[in-house]
């Protein structure tokens, strides 16, 4: 039991992020549908037809939907489709924290010298990681009932507990999954081993929607047996075989987790290759970067910054191809110029081009800014912040290099993946701006920096607190933007979100004001930091 | 006259509750080896905190060659080498790497320096360093540290995860140092292992001095707890040992008698000399016992005057 409730302690900011962003997702969905499906019931129809097109295109991400012309049919589609995505990603760093770098920061081995067995430690995690799932899952439920509710219509009860169970059921099979993957691989690989193995099931049952062949393989697929149960759909229900057949699959690899738990070294995984012997080195590395102030940084993390550089480059080349599959159909629909009307404008191909992948691209650039301020904060909590200021460097220094490294890394990403989409759209023989599209994608650095330099101020204040509050704040600044147009707040509001100030720089040029404020946000933040920085206490 | 190599004229750092650093008036002179010694949360690395320039006093001043500890950071820190009172995480880098990282902000690591202090512990630095054991990631600090030759060595709690091999090794290191002219500030909450390298000692306890003793106020301070097991056949020389100088407390039962000693063992060791002994062993008492010793004795001189 101590165990159990330890495993909850560990992941309670992951309950509150996960809980608070799927009641906030569900909500808005909700409250949103009432928005824009119109209120007669040939309205709904119309814009249900309409959302029948548009999610065709998207299939490779979401199943397609049913009955969107229903708050249930809309949310299931808008909100719990995208949940399988954010609870497996959640269930995989849960999972690889659970299963190694607990080990790393020796919490698993205290706990095994305190008398827990090791099975008895993976049911734990497993139980806490069920419980924790479930918390959020009835939070995404909650946001849905809340939402439905300002629009004065009802949904029923039961079925959101049972889409919240089969939502449960999925995490709780990704996060046994990973759990196992962990046991037989190095510390730090396990999670992307893990990554790659669930982002490889995700994508063979989504792209079994499209291709014939891979049908017979997708009840291999986790993702599979979520896509069955349609609760919140009229009519709809939980398959309560594939439900359980996730539970299953959970307890089975579970048990298999526990079984390679048993046999493996503590710090090792199940297999290793035996390390073959070398003398041992008592020279300092003669590689230069060393010596180059940013260039080490960079050097230091050029494996990340490869992932990511080649990860978003991938993604804006995914996204010429949608663009193309997704603005020629609809062209030719009359009925959807209403809905676009409120986020497009100028030549469709662009704007749409610019609407999905550059709005897509800045929440990819935020996360970067974040995963980059949260190195910022572990650097101060590992004491790693406390050895460089040992050495004769000021803390002006130290803030301005981070902020010089994160502006080249978003640099960097967004460069590669400017070209690569300029690249393909040449080869979609789609006209897009070059110009623009070179000032859109260098836009995106200053976007970062917004996001670098908040996270400086944060992390100079209250390091442990900076990554959570500055995940908020990219989410609240995300939600706002893309929910202002549906929700018609006033411009003022709108413009409280560091997306906003981005604009739509393909279709509609560089916004000077928008650039202006971002640069002198990131002036501000850039003092303050320093400021901050070099007042505080640091290893106190 | 040259400046003190560290002095600190009341400075504090109050964490509230009682907890912190209190009106620590410190001066180390130049080429002397100094020991900061107390229990663990006694104020240690706040004081070391503080002279690095880390966290800022609530009041008082701290200044390292005449310079001051928070304006003058950067440039007391070209003055210092230090060692933390624990070492980092520096994951997948080597350790060849982390020191060429860190060497690079002081201009460039002292590739023969690095090698030297490297081989002496045995600190294989082609390994990454999430593969080090604690002992390794303790004597990368001490490379990190000592490789610049710096003139002030500030070392919180050195020689943690170090084995008596290596401990040896490196209080021979900070001989060496000092008598190259380095000045050396190192805390630690064992007696003996300042006693050892310690040209003087300073006593932190709740986050005040208690005092600064050197060597002899230090072995007058110090005792050893002594059990001696006597052969069935030897009947223990209990005169003799309450008679011999630093010897206290003696108690017998059966063959086995305990005792205190203070300072020398010699007199102990005269007054058992003859007869047959099968077993001696001497704790050497924690800090707290040490401290509690050390007021109780205040306090009966407080009354006796």
């Amino acid at each position: 039991m101590a165990a159990y409730l330890l495993a909850l302690r560990l992941g309670r900011w992951g309950i509150a992020g996960y809980g608070a962003t799927a009641f906030a997702v569900a909500l808005l969905q909700a409250a949103g549908f009432y928005q824009v499906a119109g209120h007669t019931a040939a309205e709904r129809q119309v814009f249900g037809r309409s959302m029948s097109l548009l999610a065709a295109q998207f299939t490779v991400l979401v199943p397609a939907p049913i009955r969107p012309d229903t708050v249930g049919g809309y949310v299931q589609w808008r909100a719990f489709g995208f949940f399988a995505i954010v609870f497996g990603v959640w269930a995989l760093a849960s999972a690889g924290s659970a299963a190694r770098s607990d080990e790393e920061r020796g919490i698993v081995p205290a706990i095994l010298a305190a008398g827990k067995s090791r099975p008895a430690l993976i049911a734990s995690r497993v139980g806490a990681f069920a419980t924790a799932a479930m918390i959020a899952a009835l939070a995404a439920g909650a946001g849905l009932l809340v939402g439905v509710a300002t629009g004065g219509e009802s949904i029923s009860a039961a079925a959101t507990l049972g889409q919240a169970v089969a939502l449960v059921a999925l995490a709780v099979c990704c996060f046994a999954l990973t759990l196992f993957i962990a046991q037989l691989t190095s510390a730090r690989g396990g999670t992307t081993v893990a990554g790659v193995i669930l982002l490889g099931l995700f994508l063979l049952n989504s792209l079994s929607r499209t291709f014939d062949g891979l049908v017979r393989w997708r009840w291999l697929s986790p993702f599979y047996y979520y896509d069955q149960s349609s609760p919140l759909v009229p009519g709809g229900r939980v398959d309560a075989r594939a439900t359980l057949t996730l539970f299953a699959i959970a307890a089975v690899v579970a048990v298999l987790a526990a079984v390679a738990f048993r046999f493996r070294d503590i710090g090792s995984p199940l297999f290793s290759l035996p390390v073959p012997h070398r003398p041992a080195s008592y020279d300092v590395s003669v590689t230069p970067v060393w010596r180059v102030p940013v260039l080490r940084d960079l050097y230091d993390r050029r494996a990340a910054l490869l992932v990511w550089a080649a990860g978003v480059a991938g993604l804006g080349v995914v996204s010429v191809a949608l663009t193309k599959n997704i603005v020629e159909p609809l062209l030719a629909i009359p009925g959807l110029a209403r809905y676009f009307a409120a986020f497009l404008n100028g030549n469709l191909f662009s704007s749409f081009f610019d609407y999905i992948w550059f709005g897509f691209a800045q929440l990819l650039l935020a996360g970067f800014a974040i995963t980059q301020v949260a190195r910022w904060t572990a650097e101060d909590s590992d004491g790693r912040l406390e050895l460089i200021l040992s050495n004769p460097v000021s803390r002006v220094r130290v803030v301005i290099e981070r902020v010089v490294v994160l502006a080249l890394g978003a640099l960097i990403i967004a460069g590669v993946s400017g070209v690569a989409v300029a690249v393909e759209a040449h080869y979609q023989s789609i006209d897009l701006d070059r110009g623009r599209l070179a000032e859109a994608s260098l836009l995106l650095v200053p976007f970062t920096l917004v996001f670098g330099t908040v996270g400086a101020l944060l992390a100079s204040r209250i390091p442990r607190a900076t990554v959570g509050l500055l995940g908020a704040f990219a989410f609240a600044s995300y939600i706002l933007e893309q929910l202002g147009p549906i929700f018609k707040l006033p411009t003022w509001v709108d413009d409280l979100s560091a997306f906003k100030l981005y604009g739509q720089p393909l279709t509609t040029g560089v916004d000077q004001t928008g650039l202006v404020i971002m640069l002198a946000i990131v002036a501000a933040g850039l003092v303050a930091s320093a400021i901050v920085m070099e007042r505080r206490d640091v290893g106190a | 006259m040259a400046a003190a190599a560290i002095h600190t004229a009341g400075l504090s750092k109050d964490y509230g509750l009682g907890r912190g650093l209190f009106e620590l008036d410190l001066q180390v002179v130049q080429q002397e080896v100094f020991g900061f010694l107390g229990p663990n949360g006694a104020g240690k690395s706040t004081t070391i905190r503080c002279l690095m320039g880390l966290i800022r006093p609530s009041a008082g001043s701290a200044h390292i060659f005449g310079l001051d500890c928070i304006r003058d950071y950067v440039a007391v820190k070209r003055k210092v080498g230090y060692v933390p009172g624990e070492m980092p995480q520096f994951g997948s880098l080597r350790g060849s790497e982390v020191v060429a990282y860190l060497g690079a902000m002081r201009g460039g690591a002292d590739a023969r320096a690095v090698h030297s202090l490297a081989e002496r512990f045995s600190l294989d630095l082609s390994r990454r360093y999430r593969e080090y054991s604690s002992g390794n990631k303790q004597k990368l600090g001490i490379v990190l540290a000592f490789m610049h030759r710096p003139p002030l060595l500030i070392l919180d709690e050195p020689t943690a995860g170090l084995d008596p091999l290596n401990q040896r090794e490196f209080y021979t290191l900070v001989r060496e140092a000092r008598d190259d002219g380095a000045t050396v500030f190192l805390s630690s909450h064992i007696l003996s292992e300042v006693e050892r390298a310690c040209d003087r000692v300073g006593i932190i306890r709740s986050g005040r001095l208690v005092n600064v003793a050197d060597l002899d106020e230090l072995h007058r301070i110090r005792f050893h707890r002594v059990e001696i097991e006597f052969a069935p056949d030897t009947d223990p020389p209990v005169p003799a040992l309450r008679a011999a100088q630093g010897v206290e407390d003696v108690m017998v039962e059966d063959r086995l008698l305990t005792c205190t000693v203070r300072g020398s063992f010699e007199p102990l060791l005269d007054a058992i000399r003859g007869s047959t002994v099968t077993n001696l062993v001497s704790h050497e008492p924690s800090l707290e016992e040490l401290f509690l010793e050390y007021y109780k004795e205040d306090a009966v001189k407080a009354l006796s005057d």
